[in-house]
């Protein structure tokens, strides 16, 4: 479903990604792990189509995206929950929602909202308070409730663990879980591996730029190398 | 003249500076783009207005077509300049901005267009009534003012709120790299927003043209500097703020030239409240830090 090929990226002299290939396949969650800074935004962003990469390229259902705006990406079958959610601070929990479906039909979008109330009930007790005033975690389920809005065949995940507390990356987590039960297929790009590795299929691991590892959660979880930097031990 | 008066003039005032001043708060807020073309965009509005006026005698038809012509004009400033230069410094389209104004203006003043005069610009109050009543008078003129200006705005205020494009719009003014990435398609929201927002300085161009029955190249001078004055007090890029702080210079301006008027011309007052108030309020009445 999604290929990314050889994908080198650069910000002025600085290159972020070196020679990324990964993939996505039809129905599967896959994570990529890395530490601060090893990229994994970039590889998002560049996805996303808010970055242009130097060379490679992006394929999405065996078409190249890379000539295509973000909001045509969207059209795709694309969604992002971008690092910190990035919700429309100014606009009401359901404004925030409505502008997810953005590209939907009216009634796709009453009954998209209905589901992500039932994923994320406090959204609805809160559907008319102005984002901002939510707290973090709030913030955080808007963001994924707002990407899911788009119904994307591929949903884009950028650090939703960071700064929640662990009881919420837990429930956040399990509807990533419920979400492939719906078909949805998933990249999730985390530093907390012990969290993603129970709701992927398979990872990669992102350091300074390259892709230094690969394999199925049962693989990766069994490699020392992995249990020493990302799983403690 | 009563206070109810120089309330009700200080109304029709800031009508006019709401018009002016919304459309620049909304290319503010989505480009973070200092528009001073803005201004040669509200004399095109006037000149244009005054044209089809004189030809057509319908003063409705040529309101409504100088917005049409205004709101085009916005969108070929943003796809011919800005749209370039958005990733650039913001220095860069300000300067380009001071360039097109100044381009506009004196392309204006050539004699195949409006020459160096003044034209006149007979539509009266349209046919609109005088309004009296025992505490203030309203002269056709400022009825039509008014009139037009509140419609507008409602107008707008329908099209940002009630559509998705005007959700879309508000999005992509928050952020607009999410709001991309939700399937706003910037391209066309911004070009709305310029539409919008230099349709509604074309009618104020319009408006100020018949309400001062003349129409020249550089009657956007002073009006481009008062805008700014508006959308900084009213914090960039908020369109509340902007239409608080019309409200707001137009009554002080209004007062303090009734009552201090003999000390300093009005254009020195608005820039003195400007001045006081931003000792203050640094972000404006409704800005950000």
């Amino acid at each position: 479903m999604l290929e990314v090929q050889q994908l080198n990226v650069a910000y002025g002299h600085i290159q972020a990604l070196f020679d990324v290939s990964l993939s996505v396949n039809e129905q599967e969650a896959v994570a990529v792990l890395g530490a601060n800074g090893a990229g994994k935004s970039t590889l998002i962003k560049s996805i996303m189509g808010w970055v242009q990469p130097a060379s490679g390229d992006i394929r999405f259902e065996g078409e190249s995206i890379l000539h295509l705006q973000p909001w045509e990406r969207v059209r795709r079958g694309l969604a992002l929950t971008p690092e910190g959610g990035r919700v429309f601070p100014d606009l009401s929990v359901e404004d925030n929602l409505r502008l997810g479906g953005y590209l939907q039909p009216e009634e796709a979008i009453r009954e998209d909202m209905a589901t992500v109330f039932e994923l994320f009930p406090v959204l609805e007790e809160r559907r008319k308070q102005i984002a901002k005033t939510l707290s973090g975690g709030e913030r955080q389920m808007l963001a994924i409730g707002r990407a899911l809005m788009a119904r994307p065949k591929l949903l884009l995940i950028d650090e939703v663990s960071m700064g929640l507390m662990p009881i919420l990356v837990k429930r956040v987590f399990s509807v990533f879980s419920e979400l492939r039960r719906r078909g949805v297929s998933i990249l999730l790009v985390e530093q907390n591996a012990f969290e993603s590795l129970k709701v992927v299929d398979r990872a990669y691991v992102l350091e300074n730029g390259r892709i230094v590892l690969s394999g199925t959660t049962e693989e990766l979880q069994a490699d020392p190398r992995v249990r020493a930097a990302y799983l403690g031990g | 003249m009563s206070w109810m008066q120089n309330l009700s003039n200080a109304m029709v005032l800031a009508a006019i500076y709401i018009l002016m001043a919304s459309g620049l708060t909304m290319v503010y807020g989505v480009l973070k783009v200092l528009h001073i073309a803005h201004a040669a965009v509200y004399t095109v509005g006037a000149f244009a207005g005054v044209l089809i006026y004189t030809w057509v005698g319908n003063f409705w038809l040529a309101l409504f077509l100088a917005m049409v012509i205004s709101g085009l004009l916005g969108i070929v400033i943003y796809r011919g300049t800005y749209f370039y230069m958005l990733d650039s410094p913001r220095t860069v389209p300000l300067i380009a901005s001071i360039g097109l104004y100044v381009m506009i203006t004196d392309l204006l003043q050539k004699d195949f267009l409006m020459g160096p005069y003044q034209r006149a610009f007979p539509a009266q109050g349209a046919g609109l009534p005088r309004i009296e009543t025992r505490f203030f008078t309203l002269t056709p003129k400022q009825v039509l003012i008014l009139l037009v200006a509140v419609a507008l705005m409602a107008l707008l205020y329908v099209v940002l709120t009630k559509t998705r494009i005007g959700l879309g719009w508000r999005g992509a003014a928050q952020d607009r790299e999410m709001a991309a990435s939700v399937g706003v398609n910037l391209n066309r929201v911004i070009s709305l927003n310029f539409f919008l927002g230099s349709a509604l300085a074309g009618a104020a161009g319009v408006l100020v043209g018949v309400y001062n029955n003349s129409v020249f190249a550089t009657m956007g001078d002073v009006v481009s500097y008062k805008a700014f004055i508006i959308i900084v007090l009213g914090g960039m890029g908020s369109l509340p703020g902007a239409v608080l702080a019309s409200i707001i210079l137009a009554v002080a301006e209004n007062f303090l030239v009734a009552t201090v008027g003999y000390v300093l011309p009005r254009d020195a007052i608005a820039f003195l409240v400007l001045i006081v108030f931003l000792m203050y309020r640094p972000h404006g009445l409704l800005g950000k830090e």
